[in-house]
């Protein structure tokens, strides 16, 4: 699918200015920058959480399913969080059991930890079926163990449900374990886009270079 | 987090209780010698020291009057504007004072008090306006009747005492409400009240020439004095004001400016503050307004409270004090006790 | 404070026909103005809370006034409106229960408002990025909202039952404290103040915040129940 144009302004000063991009059926495209470069905003306005100037679609016939970047656990049963997105225990069960939170399913989901509510969050949005998948930060509250389980859900849904997702982080190591494809934002703008392999290992752009140097990578 | 804020208050207010608790279970058991705290059967320690010292002096009477409210009255709402169609129960008002001025209601209203305090509270005045007119017994549109009258007349317990009788026998229902007698005028100014029953001969004179009461049937004034009974000038047994031999209360109240002994003043513009006024030596200019007592606060006290506060307040400085007998009477049966 | 208590345990076990009428009143007044300014009070707070129309500035600034209307200003405004010459006089309300309950609605109700108001203001957006963001619908999303607020109305209860019960400058002006009628605690507390009766007045106080505690202390426990 083909995202349009389009700008966003806060208080006058634009913060966000965008062309046309592809975002490819059955794949994953990180969307990667340093902090402030406006990559949540840029999810938000896919989303249809924030309007874009002028109230501009950038997406039509196609639904999404995002994640925000905070995870908020409505006040019931994280197995009932879960099942708000679709009432399949099984799927539910099958999800928790990936992300090891299988035996926190009978208690409250307003008691579980930061990292805890990330992974019920991340259950509740895999629940779903969508055409273009965002996650926003899905890992940054998780420890080790519980990211890689999480990219393993996320690789596996995407390729099983063939919707496109779009993978907001920060982190290289994960772009490169999970992307196929990769955006560089900064400053609101588009630095550079492609593959991922390309993008991520071979930039042409010097601010990608410098990026990912300022990564350590 | 709420939760667990509002146990803490639940305990603070546990806490509170049985800190209280404690203090009412502890002198019981611990403290041998009576300190002056101690109940008052244990010795004359708190025999009310304030007594009267001034009574039935001609100039101290106090006289009691109803007064209907006229339905005509020349109303007028928050803004001066005239209203015409206000609501005034005038077959329950009249029932009422018929009943009060009858054989039966007058005769009890003067035995009232002998029991209680060996002592009668309210007198019969002569020439009396006397009723026996047929009450007649309450409709649907006439049952409630709305009475609007002084603390101290409700304090003295005389309309508990004589309302349920009145209620019973002709199933009207009188709803008392009582405040100082400049408020409890006003209230009835603003059409809330179908009589009133008050102290004040000033303010109900204005209040008749206002319009606002009429002369019921049978009647010959709107103003239904019948019913008197004195002031008391009370103050600490020693009297260092020496107003005991004091010729008249004009004299003792004198004595008392001019010896700048402590004076409580009920100061709320109620009928025993109006009388109290009248009292001073005119040279002084006491007035109900702040500024004309400002250079006698050393030993004038301007209290705006109730008449039983005031009784504390008088015992507890020593002080002297104007008040009405019934209230002094219910004080003084109570051994002046507070907390 | 001692004799107070032992003057309290006595007025409860001696069952004083008044003092059970004051009692009885009280309930009847405080329960009910606090339900009603309760139901009145929490869609407004969610609306205010969560909604985005022209005039909520407005409107918050107005409650965040009402809230700190003084209890007498309230009752003076009411006996005026429902005065024997005022222009709700027809209705023939004054020194009536029902009015005291009235007065105490328009008291309460901007405190439950402006609790709910400030809980949903604060939750609303978080709740609704996640609501949008799984493709729910406004009417699931407002069921999910409604379902957040039930521990804060426990709150927003609790505050309004408190201020209703411990309020007198609005009944003792509406209801003119009339006996076996419009007398709750408070106003027999003040008229025992009055007459120097200050043992009975601290212990009537002693009965309302014992009163004040059970009602707390059973909230708590449903309050603790139902937030699973």
């Amino acid at each position: 699918m083909k995202t349009t144009a389009f700008t966003k302004t806060y208080n006058k000063r634009a913060v966000l200015s965008l062309p046309e991009m592809e975002l490819p059926d059955g794949q994953i495209t990180a969307v990667v920058g340093p902090n402030g470069s406006g990559k949540s905003t840029f999810a938000k306005i896919l989303a249809g959480i924030e309007p874009a100037d002028g109230k501009k679609k950038i997406l039509s016939g196609v639904s999404v399913g995002y994640l925000p970047q905070k995870s908020f656990a409505f006040r019931m049963s994280t197995e009932k969080n879960i099942l708000q997105n679709g009432n399949d225990p099984a799927r539910a069960a099958e999800l928790m059991r990936a992300l090891g939170i299988e035996p926190l399913a009978k208690q409250r989901a307003k008691k579980l930890s930061g990292g805890e509510t990330a992974r019920m969050a991340l259950c509740r949005i895999l629940m779903g079926r969508y055409d273009l998948l965002i996650l926003d930060e899905p890992t940054a509250a998780m420890d080790m163990e519980s990211t890689l389980a999480a990219e393993e859900l996320i690789r596996e849904t995407c390729s099983e449900q063939g919707c496109a997702t779009l993978l907001i982080t920060h982190s290289i190591q994960q772009a490169r374990r999970l992307a196929e494809r990769a955006i560089v934002l900064h400053r609101g703008e588009l630095v550079e886009t492609g593959t991922a392999e390309q993008v991520l290992n071979e930039p042409r752009q010097e601010l990608t270079k410098r990026f990912l140097e300022y990564y350590g990578v | 987090m709420k939760k667990s804020i509002t146990l803490l208050l639940a305990l603070v207010m546990i806490f509170s209780l049985a800190a209280c608790g404690q203090q009412a279970a502890a002198p019981a058991p611990a403290e041998e010698p009576a300190p002056a705290e101690e109940p008052v059967s244990e010795g004359d320690a708190l025999i009310v020291d304030t007594c009267i010292l001034k009574e039935a002096d001609d100039a101290m009477i106090n006289n009691y009057s109803l007064l209907a409210v006229n339905p005509e009255a020349p109303f007028t709402d928050a803004d001066g504007k005239a209203v015409a169609d206000v609501a005034i129960n005038t077959v329950g008002a009249a029932a009422l004072i018929n009943w009060l001025l009858s054989e039966e209601g007058q005769s009890l209203a003067a035995g009232y008090g002998f029991d209680d305090y060996g002592e009668y509270l309210f007198y019969l005045k002569d020439g009396r306006p006397v009723s026996s007119a047929e009450i007649p017994a309450a409709t649907e549109e006439t049952k409630l009747i709305r009475l609007s009258t002084t603390t101290s007349v409700n304090d003295s317990g005389l309309l508990g005492y004589l309302l349920p009788k009145f209620e019973e026998t002709y199933g009207y229902e009188v709803d008392v409400y009582s405040a100082g007698t400049g408020k409890s005028i006003a209230n009835a100014k603003m059409g809330n009240a179908d009589l009133i029953l008050v102290h004040s001969k000033k303010q109900e004179e204005a209040f008749i020439a206002d319009g606002f009461s009429y002369t019921i049937e049978g009647m010959e004034s709107e103003r239904l004095n019948w019913m008197y009974n004195y002031f008391v000038l009370c103050g600490p047994s020693a009297d260092p004001a020496g107003v005991k031999d004091a010729a008249d209360v004009k004299a003792a109240f004198r004595a008392i400016a001019d010896g700048k002994y402590a004076f409580i003043s009920r100061g709320d513009g109620s009928g025993t503050h109006t009388k109290e006024l009248s009292l001073w030596p005119e040279e002084l200019g006491i007035t109900a307004e702040a500024e004309s007592f400002e250079d006698y606060t050393d030993w004038y006290v301007s209290a705006n409270a109730g008449m039983g506060a005031c009784l504390v307040m008088a015992e507890e400085m020593g002080a002297y004090i104007l008040t009405d007998k019934a209230t002094f009477l219910t004080f003084v049966a109570n051994d002046g006790k507070i907390a | 404070m001692g004799s107070s208590v032992q003057k309290a345990i006595e007025l409860i076990f001696s069952a004083d026909p008044e003092l059970l009428n004051i009692l009885s009143t009280t309930a009847r007044v405080s329960l009910t103005s606090s339900i009603l300014a309760l139901l009145l009070g929490v869609p407004l707070g969610i609306l205010y809370g969560a909604g985005r129309f022209p005039g909520r500035k407005t409107l918050l600034i107005l409650n965040r006034t009402l809230m700190g209307m003084p209890p007498v200003v309230c009752g003076l405004l009411f006996y005026m409106l429902f005065s024997g010459v005022g222009p709700f006089r027809h209705l023939k309300l004054l020194f009536t229960v029902k009015l005291m309950i009235l007065a105490q609605v328009v008291l309460i109700t901007p405190i439950v408002v402006g609790t709910m108001e400030t809980f949903v203001a604060d939750t609303a957006p978080e709740l609704r990025e996640t609501a949008k963001g799984l493709g729910f619908g406004r009417g699931k999303r407002f069921r999910l909202l409604v379902n957040e607020c039930v521990y804060p109305i426990f709150s927003a209860y609790l505050l309004a039952f408190a201020r209703a019960i411990a309020e007198v400058g609005a009944v003792a002006m509406v209801g003119g404290a009339i006996a076996w009628k419009t007398n709750v605690m408070t106003t027999a507390i003040m008229m025992y103040t009055n007459r120097g009766s200050f043992t009975l007045g601290i212990a009537l106080g002693l009965i309302l915040l014992t009163l004040s505690l059970i009602v707390n202390v059973a909230l708590s426990l449903m309050q603790g129940r139902l937030s699973r």
